[in-house]
């Protein structure tokens, strides 16, 4: 047992939690307003690529960070010009991402790096990672210090995004603005504000958090990019968003939950099972789940009913 | 909980028409123009590499075998969409009930190698239906039961079903074939669909794709069942108080629709890989649900645009051999549905803004008279 239940399990948890809880911030914003991004996963992998791409050229983490973030800026844009100007389904536009960030990754892969499959860097062409951030104090705390310290950058980062981004949409006027702007649009409208103009925020804040999440895939622990290398982590953000019910604090225990379940899919390698079965585990749960959220929120509908009676 | 109607909201409503028909053609010609302009920043020449594309799609027998065996496939997953779609329910899932049906008409295949052809093909057949039908069931049930978004649980049960064949060809079902690094016992010998044309993947299954197709297309224009899934789609409340049965339509849809697709893993198990491989399938069902989307899911145009997208997909291999890497056909594909689904925003804006100058001129028009 000790070779499953460690802390090795619990950091392993942490880091496979970020970029979920990164994407499903960015889903989150996009769903207070009333669209359902499904193109997260395709987005993600275009911050991805872009990371390495601004490490690579630029010479520095900060700038491959900074180029992930104005790629997901651009891509936001494109979604929302899409989807909030020309009114098109965000279902059919989220699928076409997905598609479409499949094939311009590979292609930019192989027509800049000259490589297929995989790049992590080369002699010329050094990656730059994500720091990795220390604190003294910490590692003298048992238990929590080696599980705390040490994270990339984009860890803490992401824990503090997720107060941050707790405080905007329920203790701002702007984060008022957007989950009004999805349920009441024309309330917001009559009250002299723009839709659009909060729905076009939400897209971007979207664009800028799926940056973030695959700056954390390239360049967080592993400093590469492998094709398709999101793996339909921007469904599972989905889903955590869905869980979580677009509440920042509750997504993030959804998303500590699949992570935990990702990182005992890998513990569990280690005592032979095998790694394709341990792979499935995050996708069914993920449908478990989904079956278990609605069910409750029937059971609390016919609750209401009665007490109404 | 929030709802997630926006999802249900379905898209592509309006029916193929002659409006809509140019407008794909100047979104076909638009995004082979930002294809072009991408080889030319990447230093190809834009016409060399389309007239590679066309020359590897159509140039031989065996170039011509291959991009009707691939326009096959990408229509019946296309129309495995469609019939789901028509029912007002989305079924993402193919992939995954693509693999389970190779997987289920591998083992009939593999394992029956002592019985005879006529009986182990219809088998296989059967197998593969009712693997990728059942699989498809399952998310379906779920929607019309306890109301379960179906877009997310395809999705996921896709990748689980594609690490649950992976696990199967590399543990209890792997081959002990030299050779192979991963996959399961070949299938018997005289079991596999036929070569039509020498060397390439166009098979026999040709002619069942050719019929299937046909089902699909009378399945969903002709009959009242195909009528009632297409009402229920449209307005699932009105179908019901209509007396139909929306949530059975909806099951049926979904389980024609894993039926194809379980099919469409058959096919290509008998016809190409002689087994179940991991690469026998490369997305194709993504690529067949972009079909069906950019066709507004109707099956006439799904089985003319697959010809297309059948010229675009082996035509990149022939773009591959000339140093172009063959997913810049993925970025053209995108950028037609980018196009197609914001047509109808787009034309609005054009059109409105046709009115704002018509509407100026006028008034300048009148101004200048008034004037004089």
């Amino acid at each position: 047992m000790s070779d499953i239940f460690n802390i090795g399990l619990l950091q392993n948890t942490l880091r496979t939690t970020t970029p979920v809880v990164l994407a499903a911030l960015g889903i989150m914003m996009t769903d207070h307003v009333g669209i359902m991004n499904i193109g997260m996963d395709g987005m993600m992998l275009c911050g991805a690529f872009f990371a390495v791409l601004g490490s690579c050229f630029l010479g520095s983490w900060g700038m491959g960070l900074l180029t992930a973030l104005a790629v997901g800026l651009v891509l936001g844009l494109f979604f929302g010009v899409l989807v909030i100007k020309f009114k098109s389904d965000e279902f059919i536009i989220g699928v076409a991402l997905n598609i479409f960030a499949g094939g311009l990754t590979v292609f930019l892969l192989r027509t800049i790096f000259g490589v297929a499959g995989a790049f992590s860097g080369s002699q010329e062409l050094p990656i730059y990672g994500l720091p990795r951030l220390n604190w003294p104090w910490l590692d003298s705390i048992p238990l929590i210090g080696p599980l705390l310290g040490g994270n990339t950058l984009l860890v803490y980062a992401s824990w503090a995004l997720v107060a941050l981004c707790y405080l905007f949409i329920y203790k701002t006027p702007m984060g008022f603005w957007m989950r009004a702007a999805g349920e009441h649009p024309e309330s917001l409208r009559a009250a002299g504000i723009s839709p659009e103009k909060m729905k076009y925020l939400a897209s971007l804040l979207c664009g800028l958090f799926s940056g973030l999440a695959g700056a954390h895939l390239s360049l967080g622990y592993l400093t590469m990019f492998t094709e398709n290398m999101s793996a339909s982590r921007g469904f599972i953000a989905v889903a955590c968003c869905i869980f979580g019910r677009s509440n920042p604090p509750k997504i993030f225990l959804a998303a500590l939950l699949f992570g935990f379940i990702d990182a005992l899919g890998l513990r569990l390698q280690s005592v032979g099972i095998s790694s394709n079965l341990t792979s499935m585990a995050p996708y069914v749960v993920t449908v478990v789940m989904m079956v278990w959220v609605v069910r409750r929120a029937e059971h609390k509908k016919q609750k209401l009913a009665l007490l109404r009676g | 909980m929030k709802e997630l109607k926006h999802i249900f909201s379905f898209p592509f409503r309006k029916k193929l028409n002659g409006e809509y028909l140019i407008s794909l053609g100047v979104s076909v010609a638009a995004a082979l123009l930002v294809g072009a302009l991408i080889m030319a920043l990447c230093g190809h020449h834009p016409l060399e590499g389309y007239g590679a594309m066309f020359r590897g799609a159509l140039s031989s027998p065996r170039a011509l075998g291959d991009t009707l065996a691939k326009s096959a496939t990408l229509c019946l997953t296309g129309l495995a969409m469609a019939v789901a779609a028509q029912a007002g329910i989305f079924n993402v899932g193919g992939e995954g009930q693509l693999y389970l049906g190779a997987m289920a008409s591998a083992i009939v295949g593999g394992y029956l190698t002592d019985w005879p052809a006529w009986l182990v093909v219809p088998l296989a057949l059967l197998a593969a239906m009712a693997a990728g039908g059942l699989y498809a069931l399952l998310p379906a049930w779920l929607k019309v039961r306890l109301k379960v978004n179906e877009v997310i649980t395809t999705i996921m049960l896709n990748s689980a079903a594609i690490y649950f064949c992976k696990y199967l060809i590399n543990g209890p079902l792997k081959t002990t074939e030299r050779g192979i690094s991963a996959g399961t016992v070949k299938i018997g010998a005289d079991f596999a669909f036929a070569k039509v044309v020498r060397l390439s993947n166009l098979t026999t299954s040709i002619f069942l794709s050719a019929a299937i197709a046909l089902g699909i297309w009378y399945l969903m224009k002709r009959t009242s069942a195909g009528y009632e899934m297409k009402m229920t789609g449209q307005n699932q409340r009105f179908a019901s108080y209509m007396g139909m049965k929306s949530g059975k339509l909806m099951l049926m849809g979904m389980l024609i629709s894993g039926a194809v697709c379980g099919l469409v893993g058959m096919f290509e198990v008998f016809g190409i890989h002689k087994r179940f491989v991991e690469a026998v399938s490369n997305e194709f069902y993504y690529d067949g649900m972009l079909v069906a989307m950019i066709m507004r899911y109707d099956p006439v145009g799904i089985i003319l645009m697959s010809l297309f997208f059948g010229v675009l997909k082996i035509g990149a291999t022939g773009m591959e051999q000339i140093g172009i890497p063959s997913e810049i056909v993925l970025i053209v594909q995108s950028i037609i549905i980018f196009f197609m689904a914001a047509e109808s925003g787009i034309t609005a804006a054009v059109k409105a803004r046709a009115v704002r100058t018509r509407a100026r001129r006028a008034a300048q028009r009148a101004g200048k008279e008034a004037g004089a």
